[in-house]
């Protein structure tokens, strides 16, 4: 058997060196696995990066009140990464929408969050938007949120972190688990914990045994960076509720990502575990999901239909252009489409050894991860 | 730089670059949609460069469903090129309802509506109408001659009689609207109970090519909405039931005066009625002719109230032109 530690985390996005930082503090030995060569390459870079307050939700008064509680303890815990200064507008489509103006309204004070009506026409061509709203909500900046990570583990002699990790298995040995990398390398923890969110199901299915997979779908998603005009620069716009889009400033970067509920999944597996048809000829497979944003078989972006659906609501000033597509794999709970919350699940399906997975539903829900540690 | 704007339509291989929403009606169309779609997709697929297809689906008894997803698993390419949405309507609702939802859903820089997917014109006309509207129009119908039933003939010919505008309406398959039409149509009114007479009266410059239909057999069901869309359509659309009150009114106005003088001309003269028939004729002919009068001033007030719910511009513009030096 190889190096002993405290505690083995698979997946170096937020919720891996979130609970990686949490346990070094408490100056346990921790091993951060990460398949990618770099940590913050998946879903924690790549997704709106949207600090959710709620408004997200009007669906499900539950996850909206949890969002609000988290809103506050992350902005004031990561505050260098986050970029507050611009109006958030929430609106209400006029057709298609499941939510109308005054459901929005009282939904956003049985929240107690703010929810402050604007004219709608400011922002929105002529009877596409029934109700606007200013509202408070953020978005951090992945990359500097990374480089904090980095930097505060790197400074830490007990925790270890592996890059390029390739997991071969993770058997079970008495009171411990073995994971096996494929370079031949081992080691050892009484307590795993799978953060690698849409690899969640391969991971819990190379442990011995094998533990029940999370009931998700995957979808292949794509996000666009495009360059604001002056007039959408401090401006956020989110439609809703049914399938429209956002377009908001992405973190600090002076970008702003470009996401519709239709067009930014691209393909769905109902699979258990990952199953695509890119993956063929690529290192990509059901059973280890590559990186979707570096993958040479990556699809051909959306950007003419996302494109056209934002011009068709906005105002023709608030003008943008395209910089670029990132895409990532995202794992959905079935259970949670009709409502539309994102709960975040945690598991355990072992104790003594302890084998805990994460399936993350947002980003500011990180601290649910606490009390498992 | 004068071209700039044609050079930026025109693609390189002849596609243009415009994106195309192409919506279409569906309800129990098992049979006809895969030559539907045999012959309508070529068509986009030749002559855009981004199109998506919205089908709506009215409440289909039949395979419609299954036979639309069945068609599209085995034809889709790869991911977007040809984006397919299906909108289910909760219950049977029509076409003038489907067809607004599927509209209302469409993002496209123009707009296919085919209301019906039995194809009786040649394919070349889907693109023909494309063609006719850059040519300076912002709705283009491709209007159906002949094979008619004959009370939509009468319908329509009634119809252009009465109705407010001059732009006339008949028998459409299919139709393309610009998506300055589809913003003119969402700002008009909330309530689109007929787009056939919205759009051809929506103050922009609209066309219809006509060819000629085979006669064909009418959907299962489709008679007793058609019939209630027709009277509707006569209420919003036009003032045919006004004149036909005022013509009423005027009718019994000739009565009572006919009465009048029937009277005057009985007290001069020797033979006499029975008695009372006289004063009755007059009271029945006077109570009338106030009846109808009232009628047509309450049916004035309606049709005015009808304008101010239904109508909330009062005015269209068609366009604004600068003229210089």
């Amino acid at each position: 058997m190889g190096r002993v530690f405290d505690k083995i985390i698979i997946g170096a996005g937020l919720y891996g060196m979130y609970a990686a930082l949490y346990c070094a503090k408490k100056g346990q030995q921790v091993l951060l696995l990460e398949y990618d060569e770099a940590p913050f390459q998946r879903a924690t870079y790549i997704n709106q990066a949207r600090v959710h307050m709620g408004y997200h939700y009007p669906r499900s008064l539950s996850t909206a009140v949890k969002s609000a509680g988290y809103f506050r303890r992350f902005v004031e815990e990561f505050g260098f990464c986050i970029h507050s200064s611009f109006s958030q507008i929430y609106a209400t489509s006029s057709r298609f929408s499941w939510t109308d103006r005054k459901q929005f309204e009282s939904f956003c004070q049985a929240a107690g969050i703010r929810c402050e009506e604007v004219p709608a026409s400011a922002y929105f061509r002529e009877g596409m938007c029934d109700g606007a709203f200013l509202t408070e909500e953020y978005t951090y900046d992945a990359v500097l949120l990374r480089d904090f990570y980095v930097k505060e583990l790197a400074a830490r002699k007990n925790v270890q972190a592996v890059y390029g990790a390739r997991i071969e298995r993770i058997c079970r040995e008495g009171e411990a688990y073995r994971v096996d990398l494929g370079s031949g390398q081992s080691f050892a923890a009484g307590y795993i914990l799978n953060a690698s969110y849409a690899s969640a199901n391969q991971i819990l299915q190379l442990a011995e045994g094998g533990f029940a997979p999370f009931d998700i779908k995957y979808e292949l998603c794509e996000i666009i960076l495009c360059r604001p005009s002056k007039r959408l620069e401090p401006v956020g716009i989110t439609v809703m509720d049914g399938p429209f889009f956002s377009i908001m400033p992405f973190g600090r970067s002076g970008y702003h990502s470009l996401t519709s509920v239709t067009f930014t999944p691209h393909v769905t597996s109902y699979k258990k575990l990952p199953g695509f048809l890119c993956q063929r000829g690529v290192e990509c497979s059901p059973d280890q999901l590559a990186n979707c944003n570096t993958c040479p078989a990556r699809p051909e972006s959306a950007w003419q239909y996302m494109d056209h659906l934002a011009r068709k609501y906005m105002r023709e000033e608030y003008e943008y252009e395209y910089v670029s597509s990132l895409f990532s794999m995202k794992p959905i709970l079935k259970s949670s489409e009709v409502d539309d919350s994102r709960p975040t699940r945690i598991r355990v399906d072992s104790e003594y050894p302890h084998f805990v997975s994460v399936l993350s539903g947002k980003i500011n829900t990180v601290y649910d991860l606490e009390e498992f540690l | 730089m004068g071209n700039d704007g044609i050079q930026k339509i025109l693609k390189r291989d002849g596609r243009e670059s415009k994106f195309v929403s192409v919506v279409v009606y569906i309800r129990n169309d098992e049979e006809s949609i895969r030559p539907f779609f045999d012959m309508v997709l070529p068509v986009m697929e030749e002559n855009f460069e981004t199109y998506e297809v919205i089908c709506v689906n009215d409440c289909s008894a039949d395979g419609s469903v299954e036979g639309l997803k069945d068609y599209f698993a085995e034809t889709k390419g790869d991911g977007c090129r040809n984006m397919i949405q299906i909108i289910h309507m909760s219950g049977f609702q029509g076409v003038e309802a489907s067809m607004n939802a599927g509209r209302d859903m469409a993002i496209g820089d123009f707009v296919y509506e085919f209301d019906d997917i039995r194809q009786d014109y040649p394919a070349g006309l889907v693109r023909q109408v494309y063609d006719r509207l850059l040519e300076g129009y912002d709705v283009v119908a491709a209007g159906r001659r002949g094979g008619g039933r004959l009370t939509s003939d009468l319908f329509y010919w009634l119809y252009n009689m009465t109705s407010h505008s001059g732009n006339r309406i008949g028998q459409e398959t299919f139709r393309i609207l610009s998506r300055r039409a589809v913003n003119r149509v969402m700002s008009v009114g909330k309530y689109i109970p007929y787009r056939k007479a919205i759009y051809m009266n929506c103050g922009l410059k609209t066309d219809t090519i006509h060819y000629k239909g085979a006669k064909r057999r009418d959907k299962k069901g489709s008679r007793r909405e058609r019939t209630r869309l027709a009277v509707d359509s006569f209420i919003y659309f036009t003032d045919g039931m006004e004149r036909l009150s005022l013509l009423l009114s005027c009718i019994f106005l000739l009565f009572t005066l006919g009465a009048a003088l029937y009277i005057g001309g009985s007290v001069f003269s020797a033979s006499k009625p029975v008695e009372g028939w006289l004063s009755t004729m007059g009271f029945l002919s006077l109570g009338f002719f106030g009846v109808f009068t009232l009628l047509t001033i309450i049916l004035k007030y309606l049709s005015v109230m009808l304008n101010l719910i239904f109508k909330h511009q009062r005015y269209l513009v068609e366009s604004v032109e600068k003229i210089t030096g």
